[in-house]
């Protein structure tokens, strides 16, 4: 995929965007938010990153003008400063996800797929399937190899967000925004052990296992390969 | 005092102007009274004037011309001061008695000036002239005693001005000097605090008067500045003390690897480690600066009404497998709605912090109690243990920011979560009680959060 990354720290830029490329992305970097807005209205990139501390034009204001002029690439916000109320500022300014310094690469490159692939226009997807396992949103039912399986609320929510991800590294941080709501580290293996519960569910009494962890980066559900 | 400083105090400003304002009133009452008093005398002269002129007027239906001239010159014999005048003209123009040569008043009322009537007195007449008969008389009386109430009435107002404002201005020093000793006071007690002793308070007087008030506000926002500069203070210590040691740590093994990259050794662990340490550096940083952030109140403003019971089932459920894995049974107790003001984000991690606090200090086998209880004007919720607990003495220690049991050094943590939950309490006025759990036995800890309940709950 495209994308712009508009960051004045020349070193995070720079091993941010050979590892994209190595992960096979197309990344400008530009170091000022004037000209970030005006590369970002001239081509059609895929997702956009931001800082939000930027020379020239700050990165709120970047992405205001952005949505005022009518694109809507998703945006990434990048801070260094992780406030509480950072987060939801940048959320109405017109981002659609937020990432604090310092980041995992993971962290970046999950939250980059999860973004771009989003489509434009939500399909209204009913039944999600991968592989032999079903999902029907509407039934609030699970069925593996036809078979129903009992699983708790949240444990269904944490379903729905790695089936709707399929193939793409959900991080743990993800999980725990988009699952339970929690904008904050905690110290205990909470989704450890929930991820293992549902695993125990919809994997253990079945031959092939669907949900994967991937290593120092999140968890990933996909059909065996 | 240099004068040009004495006409900027407020004070004798204030002094100068009330003075000018009660002069003002003074001199429109002397005014207006002076103005009825001499109206009332006035007319009473006038009443003297025409019994007067009247009596000459029986002389002359009572007898003839002889009678009128003998009625007049005996007046004007009674009254050898010029005390009262008169002059008696016939109707050929003849002036056949007067005791003021000159005097020619016309007809009626008038006032005849002392030199027109060639008299040296100070005083002007009040003449009545009028005809009895084919004879015209004038009949005069000297203003004396109304002019003196005049310059009297002139006098006296004159000299209250004149001591009024002599006395407003010494009051209006004395106060404005009282005032400036006051506050020149709080002039020195604030350059100390400008040159950081935070400590310098001012003294109050003990009046009770509008200075005192300002005196204690003014201690009150010095107590909270000293509050926070203190607070600062610890936590750059504990920043320096505890930030410093894990950085240490990293120094020593980036410094490994590189001896080891230098050999030709794998230095893949050690990298792992580093980026471990530096994690665990940033988790610390990124936690002080969010309870900075809390502390900073600016929340508040974005509080909404809600029920605490929804927030803390929905943490419980999450929590609830978390100890099972670490063989600890966490429970719901009785749950009441308990409404109130906050922020949903904040109370969701103070809840987690507790529950996450309460399953790692305490061993396996352990029973954890959460419970929300309104009562009278206050929603408790409590955290129940069965673990260790925390020895009475350090109780109040747990709050502070970086500050961790000896015991519980060794064991992960950054030693900030109670911190946080001390700051979200404190953001949502609520108060913080530690306690044993089995207090006869010493066993276990149980935190209680009062919340003030909505008021529109």
């Amino acid at each position: 995929m495209r994308i712009l990354m508009i960051e004045d720290d020349a070193t995070a830029a720079g091993y941010a965007a050979k590892g994209l490329s190595e992960c096979g992305h197309v990344c400008d970097v530009l170091a000022d938010g004037t000209d970030g807005l005006f590369q970002a209205t001239r081509e059609n990139y895929d997702v956009v990153v931001v800082d939000r501390m930027l020379p020239g034009l700050d990165g709120l204001s970047m992405v205001r003008a952005l949505r005022a002029a009518g694109i809507k690439t998703p945006v990434l916000f990048l801070t260094a400063v992780g406030g509480i109320d950072d987060r939801v500022e940048g959320l109405e300014a017109g981002g659609d996800d937020y990432l604090t310094k310092p980041f995992a690469f993971a962290e970046l490159l999950a939250r980059l797929n999860a973004l771009a692939r989003r489509p434009p226009v939500q399909v209204v997807k009913t039944v999600l399937v991968v592989a032999d396992l079903e999902l029907d949103l509407m039934a609030r039912v699970a069925r593996r190899g036809g078979q129903i399986i009992d699983l708790l609320p949240k444990e269904f929510t944490l379903l729905e967000v790695l089936m709707r991800n399929e193939g793409r590294v959900v991080t743990r941080t993800m999980l725990l925004e988009r699952v339970w709501d929690f904008h904050f580290d905690p110290k205990t293996s909470v989704v450890e052990t929930h991820v293992s519960r549902l695993r125990a569910k919809i994997d253990k009494p079945f031959d092939q296992a669907l949900l994967h962890t991937v290593k120092s980066a999140g968890y990933s559900l996909h059909a065996p390969r | 005092m240099r004068p040009g400083d004495l006409i900027r105090q407020s004070s004798f400003r204030l002094a100068l102007m009330l003075t000018l304002f009660i002069i003002t009133i003074l001199l429109l009452a002397g005014g207006v009274g002076f103005g009825l008093m001499h109206a009332q005398l006035s007319g009473r002269q006038d009443a003297r004037v025409m019994e007067m002129f009247r009596s000459l007027q029986q002389a002359m239906t009572a007898g003839d011309q002889r009678d009128l001239v003998e009625a007049v010159t005996s007046r004007i014999a009674a009254s050898p001061d010029l005390a009262s005048i008169y002059r008696l003209e016939d109707q050929s123009g003849q002036v056949l008695a007067t005791n003021i040569p000159g005097l020619d008043p016309p007809k009626g009322w008038s006032t005849v000036p002392a030199d027109l009537a060639g008299v040296t007195t100070n005083y002007p007449y009040r003449v009545f002239t009028g005809t009895s008969g084919a004879y015209t008389v004038s009949v005069g009386l000297t203003d004396a005693d109304l002019d003196d109430l005049r310059e009297l009435m002139a006098g006296a107002l004159g000299w209250f001005a004149l001591v009024a404002l002599i006395a407003a201005l010494g009051i209006g020093v004395v106060l404005a000097t009282r005032m400036n000793q006051r506050l020149a006071v709080v002039d020195r007690v604030m350059n100390r605090v400008a040159h950081g002793d935070l400590a310098a308070r001012l003294a109050l007087s003990g009046r009770g008067d509008d200075l005192d008030n300002i005196a204690t506000m003014i201690n009150g926002a010095l107590a909270r500045l000293e509050g926070v500069v203190e607070a600062m203070r610890q936590v750059s210590a504990d920043i320096a003390h505890d930030l410093r040691t894990p950085l240490n740590r990293l120094r020593i093994r980036i410094e490994v690897a590189a001896t080891k990259a230098e050999a030709g050794q794998p230095i893949a662990d050690d990298l792992v480690a580093a980026l471990t340490e530096t994690d665990q550096i940033n988790e610390t940083f990124s936690a002080l600066l969010r309870i900075a952030q809390i502390e900073a109140g600016s929340r508040r403003s974005k509080f909404v009404t809600l029920e605490l019971a929804g927030i803390l089932r929905n943490v419980a459920e999450v929590y609830g497998e978390v100890a099972e894995d670490a063989g600890q049974v966490l429970t719901l107790g009785p749950l009441e709605a308990g409404w109130i003001s906050g922020d949903v984000e904040l109370l969701t991690q103070m809840f987690a912090n507790l529950i996450e606090n309460a399953i790692r200090h305490c061993p396996a086998g352990a029973a954890i109690t959460c419970g929300l209880v309104e009562t009278s004007g206050q929603v408790r919720f409590t955290i129940a243990d069965t673990g260790p607990g925390i020895p009475e003495a350090e109780r109040e220690n747990v709050w502070r920011r970086l500050y961790r049991l000896e015991k519980s050094r060794t064991s992960p943590g950054s030693g900030l979560g109670l911190s946080l939950v001390r700051a979200v309490a404190d953001l949502h006025q609520a108060t913080l009680t530690l306690r044993d759990t089995d207090a006869a036995n010493r066993i276990g800890l149980t935190v209680e959060i009062a919340f003030p309940v909505h008021p529109l709950a």
